[in-house]
C-alpha cells in the first residue's frame, strides 16, 4: 500500500529532517510511526498526503508514484487520504455537522449521500447528538472524536494520524485510540505518529522507530 | 452541474453570514473605493462641461472694409459656412454693432447720444463647431478668412485661446494622474483588506485542501463572494454618490457664488452608472482572484 524507496528530504543544506528511508507498508497494516520531537515523523507523515515532496526518492501510494503528481491530482490522493492532527484542524465556525460534512462535499457528494454519511460516521464516534454544536462548545476528546469522524466519513484506504493524543489526558487518549482500531478492523491502513510509549505498550503493532530522521527501528511485535 | 451552482451559492452565502464582520468591511472598503474614483470622475465629467460651455465663447469676428451689398453678402456667408470647421456666420451690421454696444454700456449709453451711425464697423461673427473650436481650426478659419479682401481685420482672442488651451490641457493631465493614482490607491486598499479577511479564514482554506477539495472547488465559492460583494458595494457606492449629489451638489452649487451662470451639474448616465456597479463586481472578483492565490497552494 505504502512504499518508500530511499526518500530523503532536506530544508537547505543544514537541515535534513529525513535520511535515505525505505519503508514498505502492506495493505490493511496498523503502524506506529516514533521517535523523539524533530525525528521527522510529521515530515514523512505530510509526505504521504503530498503537502511535502521530497528532496529525493520515490514513494508509491497504491502502485501510483505520488512524487510525480502534479498540483492538481493532489485532491485526488488526498480523497484517498484521512488525516488526523494532534490541533484537531476543525473550522471553529461551523457545526459539528458542517465539520465533517466537509470532507465529503469538496468530493462532490450529492446531499442526501453527505447527511446519511455524516449520521454514521458521528455515530460510530459516539458524537451524533451533538450534530448542532461548534467544536468550541466541546471537550478536546470530543474534538478529536469529530476529527477521526472527518477523516474516516470518506472511506479511506490510508489513515494517518498526527500525534493524535498530543493534547488528550490518558483515559481520552484510550478511547481514540479505540476509534482508530475500529477504522483498522474494518480494513483502512493506519499510520500513527507518537512519542507516547505506553501506546504501543498497551495496542502492540508494527513500529516503526525514527531518530535524527532516519529510520533507526523496524519492529513486528 | 446545477447541484454545483447551488452548492457554490450557498456556501457564498453562508461564508457571509458565519464572517459578519469581515464581511462587511470588504464591503466598505470597496463601497469607499468605488464612490472616491465616482466622485472623482463625475468631477471631471462636470469641469469637462464647463470647459466645453466656456468653449463657445471661442469664434472668430471677421471686419469687413465696407458692409457688403445685399447680393454679395448671402453668397459669403453661404462660402463661409462650408468651411469645415465652421459652424454658423452670422452678419452684424453697423446698426446692430452700435445697438449691442448701447446694450452694454446700460445707463451709460447716452453717452453715445449724437455719435455718428458709422462709428463702429460691420463684421461676420464666425461660430466654429465644437471639434474647432482650438487653436488649430481657429487658425485654419482665420487664414481662409484673410484670402478675402473684404475683411480688413480679424479677431479671435488669440491670449484667450492659449490660455483656454492651456488650461484644458492641464485639466486632462490633472485628471490622468489623480485618476491614476485614485484607481491605483483603491485597488491597492481593496486587494489587501480581502487579503487579510483570507488570512483570517486561511485555515478553511487549508482545511479544503486537506480533504481532497480541488483548487476550483475552493476558489470558486470565495470567487462568488468577492463578486457579491463587489456587487453590494457597486450598489452602496451609487446610492450614497447620488444622494450626496442630489443633497449636497445640486443645492448649494446653485447658491455659490462661483457657479457660472446657467451651469447645470450632471449625475452619472445610466449606462456609466451600470459601469461603476460593474466595476464593483470586477473589483471585487480580481480582488479574490489575486488574494486566494496566495492561500490555496495544493
Amino acid at each position: 500500500m505504502i512504499q518508500l524507496f530511499n526518500v530523503t528530504k532536506s530544508y537547505g543544506r543544514e537541515s535534513v529532517a529525513l535520511r535515505e528511508m525505505t519503508v514498505h507498508v502492506e495493505k490493511g497494516e496498523f503502524v506506529y510511526v516514533t521517535g523523539p520531537s524533530g525525528a521527522g515523523k510529521t515530515t514523512f507523515l505530510s509526505m504521504l498526503y503530498g503537502a511535502t515532496k521530497p528532496t529525493r526518492g520515490q514513494i508509491l501510494i497504491n502502485g501510483t508514484n505520488i512524487t510525480r503528481m502534479t498540483g492538481r491530482q493532489i485532491p485526488y490522493l488526498r480523497r484517498k487520504i484521512g488525516v488526523v492532527f494532534q490541533d484537531f484542524k476543525l473550522l471553529s465556525s461551523r457545526t459539528v455537522y458542517e465539520n465533517v460534512a466537509f470532507a465529503l462535499e469538496a468530493q462532490g457528494k450529492k446531499r442526501y449521500e453527505v447527511s446519511k454519511k455524516v449520521y454514521q460516521a458521528l455515530k460510530e464516534v459516539g458524537l451524533e447528538h451533538r450534530l448542532q454544536r461548534r467544536p468550541i462548545e466541546l471537550s478536546g476528546g470530543e474534538q478529536q472524536r469529530i476529527a477521526i469522524a472527518r477523516a474516516l466519513v470518506v472511506d479511506p484506504l490510508i489513515l494517518l494520524a498526527d500525534e493524535p493524543s498530543g493534547n488528550l489526558d490518558q483515559e481520552v487518549t484510550y478511547e481514540i485510540m479505540e476509534l482508530f482500531k475500529h477504522a483498522h478492523a474494518r480494513g483502512t491502513t493506519v499510520l500513527l505518529a507518537t512519542h507516547d510509549h505506553s501506546l504501543y505498550k498497551r495496542f502492540p503493532k508494527r513500529v516503526l522507530g525514527l531518530e535524527d530522521g532516519r529510520l533507526i527501528m523496524d519492529h513486528q511485535p | 452541474m446545477l447541484e454545483n451552482v447551488r452548492y457554490f451559492i450557498r456556501r457564498a452565502l453562508r461564508n457571509m453570514r458565519q464572517w459578519p464582520v469581515l464581511c462587511t468591511a470588504a464591503i466598505l472598503t470597496m463601497a469607499v473605493a468605488l464612490a472616491t474614483v465616482a466622485t472623482f470622475f463625475l468631477v471631471v465629467i462636470n469641469i469637462q462641461g464647463l470647459a466645453s460651455s466656456w468653449s463657445e465663447e471661442v469664434q472668430v469676428v471677421a471686419y469687413f472694409q465696407q458692409p457688403p451689398s445685399r447680393n454679395t453678402l448671402a453668397p459669403l456667408i453661404r462660402k463661409v459656412e462650408k468651411f469645415p470647421e465652421v459652424k454658423q456666420a452670422i452678419y452684424v451690421s453697423k446698426t446692430e454693432a452700435l445697438k449691442r454696444f448701447k446694450t452694454r454700456l446700460g445707463n451709460d449709453a447716452g453717452l453715445l447720444e449724437g455719435v455718428s451711425r458709422d462709428l463702429l464697423p460691420a463684421s461676420l461673427e464666425v461660430t466654429l463647431k465644437p471639434a474647432a473650436r482650438n487653436r488649430d481650426g481657429v487658425t485654419r478659419v482665420v487664414s481662409r478668412l484673410k484670402e478675402d479682401a473684404r475683411f480688413n481685420d480679424l479677431r479671435f482672442g488669440q491670449e484667450w485661446l492659449e490660455r483656454f488651451e492651456n488650461f484644458v490641457n492641464l485639466l486632462k493631465f490633472v485628471g490622468l494622474l489623480l485618476g491614476g493614482f485614485f484607481l491605483f490607491a483603491a485597488l491597492f486598499i481593496v486587494s489587501n483588506t480581502i487579503k487579510l479577511t483570507l488570512y483570517a479564514r486561511r485555515d478553511e482554506l487549508e482545511i479544503m485542501a486537506l480533504v481532497g477539495a480541488t483548487k476550483r472547488f475552493i476558489q470558486i465559492p470565495f470567487l462568488l463572494e468577492g463578486a457579491l460583494q463587489g456587487l453590494i458595494s457597486g450598489l452602496l457606492a451609487l446610492g450614497f454618490l447620488g444622494l450626496s449629489f442630489k443633497l449636497l451638489v445640486q443645492k448649494s452649487l446653485k447658491s455659490f457664488w462661483l457657479a457660472p451662470v446657467g451651469f447645470d451639474p450632471v449625475f452619472l448616465a445610466t449606462n456609466q452608472q451600470f459601469v461603476l456597479v460593474c466595476c464593483g463586481v470586477l473589483l471585487g472578483l480580481l480582488g479574490s482572484l489575486f488574494s486566494l492565490r496566495k492561500f490555496v497552494r495544493l
